[in-house]
């Protein structure tokens, strides 16, 4: 029984499992407070990734494009990042930072961005004298890597172009990766508990917001730019996610020593249990009694569904790589068995990821099969042609039809999840996220037994 | 009152042009916003691009065919699962999407070979499918790769498969409408008249400009059939690929949305000297006069008011039930462009709803010169708004609902006002006399929600108490 890792054979993509780099420059943008990111590129690239955060939140969020229109692409874009900052600086008096975020147009066109920084800089001291924004260049042409990349590189560059070296300020600096805000507040659940004084990044516990009486609007992220500028003096930093915002946890580590550790992404209870450690150990504050308290509550729940349910349920799963092989770990825990795992893009560190080592040296009593660069036609084929059976996929909402037309139960979780309501509000991580995701699990596999009359009569008596 | 230049747009005085109030005793011969011009970097357009133009509003609608995107995986990925236009084969073109997935080094050394690989790749993973259209998108159209060359080798190679090019960068024109236009001309120069159809009756029509949006194409396909009226092509709600290449052998080419199709028809005029006919297919009394329109065409005017009389006494009472409860309610159409025109006097004379703004991002100025013509005084016509102006015009013509696009929708929900997708529908169809009851009752529903008088309550507040108390 092993663990493969290859790639898939195919140039081509059929239903794509990631959208490209600039979304994911987005996404880590809109989780800074007073922040308009200006998307430099065709207008689709602005509206489709704002549909798509729509879709996912239910919410709206405020993204600027600069309009590429056919001169620009001819004859260079430039101008129209200057008018862009200033047109978003005179009609967003409270905006402090703007991320120009590249797309495959203008890279392939070759704009200066840093250049144009510096003229975009020149006018703001003009025009608006007295008045600080932030200008970020975030290069994230959509021919190389995609969403996954998109946003390490844009929490790389807003971390690098803010963070300042001052005081010591005794915080934890917590990268999360591309995560929900049910996740951002699990963690800060954490924090809390234990007593450490944390900046996460990137706080997208605003996205889920409130309808008030005086219909203000606070959808918005809360990472600010003093969180942002003290990520500099921090006693560490802790990134969940290797492929997303690792890349600035190490940044800080080698430009202003703050320690740093890749911690495994907090799916199951052994993950979560190392993420505990980890806080306390940069922190030296104690794990206290409470999470003992959360932990076995957990292990209680997910103890009710192991042996007689999950066991030797064989699952795929498909998403962000940190959050599958997270995913697949949790599985493990539950006695399910994760016999295939999609990752979308070409990275070539997912095969050398020590996780990954791990599964290919344990002891597996089944066949896992791992591939890079898949895309969703990777899962519909397999099952179209018998070469795997499943009994649970686990992934986002873009492969619904996969488990519709094979009749076989899902389980949302990632990004998109905008056939199922409300699972941005819900944890997947931690020990809550666990019990939780095991639940929906349970759920999942209890509905498919009563519509497919597959032994529902063993609920009678559960 | 003219042009307004409204207070968010004090720093960019040129919107100024796209923004109309209408009085009494204006027309537009006085006044027409600027439309179809470049959009300002950094407003907050909600603009889409020219390739979505061509391949999400009108290529990909086809069922029995393969959309391959020549350029990175984001343009495959993001214009997918975003719209909805069911068909009666499974939807197989609401299930895939198809990227040539382009890397660095394509961009380097040409993406030509890839192309031609991945068109392969799709026809073999697929092989009962045989139809496909090639996109380019912003970066392969800068590189200049040679697609209608990849496409002459792999037809060749394949002698089964048909392809259609549309070389149509998100970059080009200033909206998708640039899409739409380079779609129709290339299809009507390059695929029209290649395939003969097979005719069933002496009534022939091509239906053009609608998407079968939550099934609008069947249900007024019920009424052609009822007419005894052969529709050789949908262009291209549930449409296939081959229905599309005969549309020269139709009689009378219908019109439902000229924006996005009605080049198709004036180039099928020009070529084939087939007539065409512009209706509107939302509203009980457009939908009569539709009917009536094309039945007179064929000499079918006594069929043709059976069916109106047949369909309105079966939908007009319930349609008056929602008529009676929605009188006077204000309305906001924040959408692509010609529902606006379609619309405003539809809900006016079937439903006596008042539309008080409304707002396009791609229309042209014959398209407003068509909205102010039906609309009301009083309104507000905004051609490619951003979202400053949304809030501002929210606050001055106060709708009770507005019909706009999920992500405008998840935002009017905090101003308590409620939202109807006016792309995609809540519950459709919406054409023809049963849609537009079921327009109506997600009207209702909506302006009826509870919710929303709950939203508006600080329960620290004793006076709401007593409002509540009140009500």
């Amino acid at each position: 029984m092993t663990c493969t890792i290859e790639s898939k054979e195919r140039g081509g993509i059929i239903n794509p499992m990631y959208t490209c780099q600039p979304a994911g420059g987005q996404y880590a943008s809109i989780g800074v407070k007073d922040c308009i990111p200006l998307v430099h590129g065709g207008q689709g690239c602005t509206m489709f990734v704002r549909l798509l955060f729509a879709q996912h939140f239910k919410e709206n969020f405020a993204v600027a494009s600069s309009s590429v229109h056919e001169e620009a692409a001819v004859f260079g874009g430039t101008k129209r990042i200057v008018e862009g900052v200033e047109v978003l600086a005179r009609r967003y008096p409270e905006l402090r930072v703007i991320p120009i975020i590249t797309t495959c147009s203008t890279e392939v066109i070759g704009d200066d961005i840093e250049g144009t920084i510096t003229a975009c800089y020149k006018m703001l001291a003009k025009e608006f004298p007295g008045r600080t924004i932030h200008l970020v260049p975030v290069h994230t042409p959509s021919f190389k890597g995609s969403q996954v990349s998109g946003y390490d590189e844009a929490v790389k560059s807003l971390v690098k172009t803010l963070a300042k070296k001052e005081q010591p300020a005794g915080k934890l600096n917590v990268f999360p990766g591309w995560v929900n805000p049910g996740d951002v507040a699990e963690l800060k659940f954490y924090l809390d508990e234990m007593g450490v004084d944390g900046t996460i990044l990137m706080d997208t516990g605003r996205f889920d917001s409130p309808m008030l009486p005086d219909k203000s609007l606070q959808t918005e992220g809360s990472t600010t730019v003093e969180d942002l500028q003290g990520t500099a003096n921090a006693i560490g930093s802790i990134a969940l996610a290797r492929y997303e915002g690792a890349g600035a946890a190490d940044y800080l580590k080698n430009e202003f020593g703050v320690p740093c550790i890749h911690s495994p992404t907090a799916y199951g209870i052994a993950n979560t249990d190392t993420l505990l450690r980890n806080i306390s150990q940069l922190t030296g504050k104690p794990i206290p009694e409470s999470l003992v308290w959360e932990r076995g509550r957990a292990l209680n729940a997910l103890t009710d569904l192991a042996h007689m349910f999950f066991a030797d349920k064989k699952v795929a799963i498909f998403g962000h790589p940190d959050m599958v092989i997270g995913l697949a770990q949790f599985c493990m825990e539950v006695e399910m068995k994760p016999v295939l795992l999609l990752f979308g893009d070409d990275n070539g560190r997912y095969k050398r990821d020590p996780r990954v080592a791990e599964l290919k040296k344990a002891n597996l009593d089944f066949d896992m099969e791992i591939v890079c660069n898949a895309d969703l036609w990777e899962l519909e084929r397999r099952i179209k042609e018998k070469t795997i059976e499943l009994d649970l996929i686990m992934g986002h909402s873009k492969g619904r039809y996969i488990a519709i037309d094979a009749n076989i139960p899902m389980v949302r979780v990632g990004f998109p999840t905008f056939d199922r309501a409300g699972l941005q509000r819900h944890p997947t991580i931690g020990y809550r996220g666990a019990m939780q995701l095991g639940e929906t699990i349970a759920n999942t596999l209890f509905a498919h037994m009563e519509y497919t009359k597959d032994r529902e009569w063993i609920l009678n008596t559960w | 009152m003219p042009m307004v230049l409204l207070e968010c747009d004090q720093d960019i005085p040129e919107r100024e042009r796209h923004i109309y109030f209408k009085a009494p005793g204006e027309d537009s011969r006085d006044y027409l916003p600027a439309a179809n011009a470049p959009t300002i970097p950094g407003t907050l357009s909600e603009r889409g691009c020219s390739f979505c133009g061509a391949k999400l509003v009108i290529g990909g609608v086809l069922k029995d065919t393969i959309q391959m995107i020549h350029g990175p995986l984001g343009c495959a990925y993001d214009t997918w699962h975003t719209k909805r236009y069911p068909s009666d084969n499974g939807h197989f073109q609401l299930k895939y999407s198809w990227s040539t997935d382009m890397k660095e080094s394509h961009i380097v050394f040409g993406g030509e070979k890839r192309l031609e690989k991945c068109m392969h790749e799709a026809f073999d993973a697929m092989p009962e499918i045989k139809r496909m259209v090639v996109y380019t998108t912003c970066p392969t159209a800068l590189i200049g790769d040679d697609v209608k060359a990849v496409v002459k080798k792999v037809t060749a190679a394949r002698t089964d498969v048909d392809i259609f090019t549309v070389e149509c960068p998100g970059f080009a024109g200033v909206s998708q409408s640039k899409g739409h236009h380079v779609l129709n001309i290339g299809w009507v120069s390059e695929k029209v008249g290649t395939v003969e159809p097979e005719i069933t009756s002496e009534y022939t029509i091509n239906f053009i400009g609608d998407y079968n949006i939550q099934g609008d194409t069947d249900v007024l396909q019920r009424y052609w059939d009822r007419l005894g009226i052969q529709v050789i092509a949908h262009f291209t709600g549930n449409s296939t690929y081959d229905a599309c290449r005969s549309m020269h052998r139709a009689k009378l080419n219908v019109v439902n949305c000229a924006r996005s199709a009605g080049y198709i028809a004036n180039e099928l005029k020009r070529l084939y000297g087939i007539p065409r006919l512009d209706i509107d297919s939302w509203g009980f009394n457009y939908m009569a006069e539709a009917i009536r329109k094309v039945a007179s065409f064929f000499g079918l005017e006594e069929k043709a008011e059976e069916l109106i009389a047949e369909e309105t006494a079966k939908w007009k009472p319930q349609l008056d039930w929602y008529k009676e409860r929605l009188q006077g309610k204000k309305m906001a159409i924040w959408t692509g462009g010609p529902r606006l025109w379609h619309w405003t006097k539809a809900v006016e004379d079937d439903l006596g709803v008042e539309v008080v703004a409304m707002s396009s991002k791609f229309g042209h100025e014959e398209d407003f010169e068509k909205v102010i013509a039906r609309g009301r005084n009083g309104t507000y016509y905004i051609d490619d708004p951003n979202e400053l102006e949304f809030f501002e015009i929210m606050d001055k013509a106060k709708p009770d609902i507005i019909f706009t696009g999920p992500r405008v929708g998840d935002l009017v929900k905090k101003l308590h006002i409620p939202y109807v997708n006016g792309h995609a529908y809540h519950n459709g169809p919406y054409m023809g006399f049963e849609g537009f009851v079921n327009m109506a009752r997600d009207m209702y529903n909506a302006t009826h929600n509870p919710l929303f008088r709950l939203a508006a309550i600080d329960i620290r507040d004793d006076r709401a108490l007593l409002v509540e108390e009140a009500a």
